[in-house]
């Protein structure tokens, strides 16, 4: 399965969306929070955002969202270098994107895909 | 030639006390994903890409809604089959 991870400044905002995301989606999907800066307060930490890409990645891809400017700025910092795209930031927004690239991933979908499905996600009303 | 199009459009409630959010709205999502047809299910009006969570979550629907399920594609009969016996075995 494709492994999501969610990077925030807040450690307490990726793992909440974390505990979201395996609850809609069931526990198989690898969904791996990385929040906060080094020194545990809100920040980014590219050590952690690293961390978490391995421990999501079982083969078939990572697909890493991110919560606003320098949490990117991180991600694409650590990617630099390392474009084969079996990790792939994704321009989506937060919540959504990580409920529906979880729900497809674990249907067992391919990285394009969840990919599309979390940057699809800015498209869907609420209600 | 073009390819064997089929569609099949059915009816189907759901159970009393289950919503279609969260869990059982994956459930449903899973499924309509294992088939290639276009899938739609209807609610109130509303129509959602079977096949999104996000749309299928912002149908709101309760327990108790008639859900109109609607296929297009080569496996259209099958996907509706599938798609109204996941619903009719939802669980919260």
């Amino acid at each position: 399965m494709v492994g999501i991870v969610l990077v925030s400044h807040s450690l307490e905002l990726a793992r909440g969306l974390a505990d979201l995301a395996s609850q809609v989606a069931g526990a198989d999907v690898k969904v791996e929070p990385a929040g906060g800066g080094p020194d545990g307060k809100l920040g980014t930490n590219g050590d952690a955002v690293r961390e978490a890409i391995a421990r999501a990645d079982s083969g078939q891809g990572v697909v890493v969202l991110a919560d606003l400017g320098s949490s990117i700025l991180t991600v694409r910092h650590l990617l630099q270098g390392k474009a084969n795209g079996h990790v792939r930031l994704v321009d989506a927004p937060f919540v959504e994107g990580a409920v529906a690239a979880a729900v497809m991933s674990s249907a067992g979908q391919s990285l394009e895909d969840v990919a599309r499905a979390a940057e699809d996600a800015r498209g869907v009303s609420k209600f | 030639m073009p390819a064997v199009s089929a569609s099949s459009e059915s009816t189907v409630a759901l159970p009393a006390g289950v919503a279609l959010h969260a869990r059982p709205a994956a459930t449903f999502v899973k499924t309509a994903l294992r088939f290639r047809s276009r899938l739609t299910v209807g609610s109130d009006g509303k129509v959602a890409d079977a096949k999104s969570i996000l749309a299928v979550l912002a149908l709101g629907a309760i327990g108790g809604t008639v859900l109109r399920l609607s296929a297009e594609g080569d496996d259209a009969p099958d996907a509706v089959a599938a798609l109204s016996s996941c619903v009719s075995g939802l669980v919260e």
